[in-house]
């Protein structure tokens, strides 16, 4: 069949839908307990396995997000995001103009870098408003993650980690490198049972200012990050 | 006229050995160094220092609404709490801590007497939120400023939009805090010459080139940094200072070096607030120091200073008093906002 001018056209509207789709990508995390995805309610994620484990809070800053393509960055923005499990609003993030860039490889920082979390008060997603910020001591809790174990002898068999600290030896940001299959939507996951049968929570269970408890947690929970 | 006057100040500030800095009217004097302070992320405007100074003597900020910033921060004391050793707040609890005088802020590279607090702008969040200072959120802070009958109008002054976010109330107080400028006391008009010693105070000056000055260094009579300098532990506090910030027992009982400006208003000293008096503060330095394993290098040497030089001293500490600081009508209470 020869190409008449109503082809062409169906073609030219066919690539301009494909690059408006594809203009925003998007990345995406989703928090989760095993193979269920963690829904927070008001009372909190009840596992459904034996252990018992809820969680009730868990929200996490990610920055410095990059694209990678056989070794080379292609991509990259200087935003930062706090994602929260009770918030599923806060769960995709948009990476705009990725639409012609091929990439096979994903890096991002779980944490605020030191030079931010030195530069005074912050606005967005970094305004200290958001819970994220120590009071007593200056900087930025990266993640918080809270919940109960049958295993964790303390009040309530409360366990509660707020993890942070920018200074070494005590810095706790932690760079996560995934690489991706297709450069479709990037899906990232985050497998908390993985983290917490890693513990031992009878005697890890209360981390609350920068240590190397906290820096050692900070990069176990960096493991449990993944492409499925 | 505008330009008149324009150029009238200029030629001021070149007589008057001062300088301006930034576009908002800080004056200090020419040989200050350059502040620490990015004045290029938070530019101070009038409006923002208004909203700034109303905050700071606001008791909003606290749960209850009875503790502001200036309860324990009065400016009749260079913006510390006199009278009492520890400072109090929340329900009368007492506090771990002396609370320090607040002046020539832009200069410091961190806050606290154990450099906890890592930038002006985030120095309020440690008072709002400690349970026997304030015991507040700044979120809740936020909530409240929200619904007053004064806030919305006046961060529309200062940012242009009603919006309050916790940046922009951060931000605020610290361009109140960057305007507490103490420059005119006795001594820095004998620095620019518009003045001179008494012969006591000239002799205290030498006695304190000779055996202070190292740590509270000139201009500002700090050298912001953190020194143990052999204070007895108190045992119903144990507070070990820097350490509980480090971790690291090189700075086991350091605390910052006070700046000393204005510290004939300051009183009780040291962090605690153990000495009601400078002479007791002198006499710590030449009989009461306790030699720690990493007692301040510069205090290895033994002072000493007679009863008479003491004196002397404590005559030069004066000059240091800034009554145009203490009385500045500009860091009040804002009486026509507040009531």
């Amino acid at each position: 069949m020869i190409p008449t001018r109503k082809h062409l056209y169906l073609l030219l509207f066919g690539l301009i839908c494909t690059g408006l789709v594809q203009a925003q990508g998007t990345l995406s995390f989703h928090p989760c307990y095993g193979k269920d995805f963690l829904q927070l309610t008001d009372s909190g994620y009840q596992s459904k396995d034996k252990d018992s484990i809820t969680i009730s809070l868990f929200r996490f800053y990610v920055s410095g997000i990059e694209l990678w393509n056989d070794g080379k960055r292609v991509w990259e923005e200087k935003n930062y995001h706090l994602i929260n499990a009770s918030d599923t609003s806060t769960f995709k993030i948009s990476l705009s103009n990725i639409y012609t860039i091929n990439y096979n490889k994903i890096i991002f920082n779980l944490g605020i870098d030191s030079t931010t979390n030195v530069s005074g008060a912050m606005g967005g997603d970094l305004d200290p408003m958001k819970g994220m910020y120590w009071a007593w001591q200056s900087g930025y809790i990266n993640v918080k993650l809270e919940g109960t174990s049958p295993l964790c002898k303390t009040r309530n068999n409360g366990f509660e980690f707020h993890l942070g600290g920018y200074h070494t030896p005590v810095n706790a940001l932690q760079t996560i490198e995934l690489p991706l299959k297709s450069s479709d939507k990037i899906e990232v996951f985050i497998d908390l049972k993985q983290l917490l049968t890693n513990i031992d929570l009878s005697k890890t269970n209360q981390l609350m200012s920068p240590s190397k408890e906290a820096v050692e947690l900070s990069r176990k929970l960096s493991k449990v990050f993944e492409i499925r | 006229m505008k330009k008149t006057v324009v150029l009238l100040i200029i030629i001021g500030l070149v007589v008057s050995a001062y300088k301006k800095i930034g576009s908002y009217e800080l004056i200090v004097p020419n040989n200050w160094p350059k502040p620490v302070y990015d004045f290029n992320r938070n530019p101070l405007t009038s409006e923002k220092i208004l909203l700034g100074r109303v905050l700071f003597y606001d008791p909003i900020l606290s749960k209850d609404n009875t503790i502001s910033c200036s309860s324990c921060h009065s400016q009749f004391s260079a913006f510390t709490h006199i009278d009492h050793p520890l400072s109090h707040g929340i329900d009368n609890q007492i506090g771990k801590r002396n609370s320090p005088a607040l002046m020539n802020l832009a200069w410091n590279s961190s806050f606290m007497w154990d450099g906890a607090v890592n930038h002006l702008d985030m120095q309020a969040l440690a008072p709002i939120s400690n349970t026997v200072e304030m015991n507040e959120t700044i979120g809740h802070v936020v909530e409240k400023l929200q619904q007053s009958p004064i806030y919305p109008q006046l961060f529309y002054k200062a940012f242009g939009d009603s919006i309050i976010t916790g940046e922009r109330l951060l931000k605020s107080i610290s361009q109140f805090m960057l305007t507490l400028v103490s420059c005119h006391s006795k001594y820095d008009s004998v620095q620019q010459k518009k003045a001179s010693f008494t012969t006591q105070e000239k002799n205290g000056y030498q006695l304190f080139k000779k055996n202070c000055s190292s740590c509270h260094k000139e201009p500002f009579f700090t050298n912001d940094q953190f020194e143990n300098n052999g204070l007895q532990v108190d045992t119903s506090l144990k507070d070990i200072g820097r350490m509980m910030v480090t971790q690291d027992s090189a700075n086991y009982l350091q605390f910052r070096v006070p700046k000393l400006r204005n510290i004939q208003y300051s009183y009780p000293y040291m962090h605690d607030g153990r000495f009601a008096k400078l002479k007791q503060v002198l006499d710590h330095y030449t009989n009461g120091v306790v030699r720690y394993k990493n007692l301040s290098k510069l205090l290895l040497k033994t002072i000493n200073l007679t009863s008479n030089e003491k004196v002397d001293l404590i005559a030069f500490l004066y000059t240091l008093s800034d009554t145009a600081f203490i009385f500045d009508k500009r860091y009040s209470y804002p009486r026509d906002i507040l009531h």
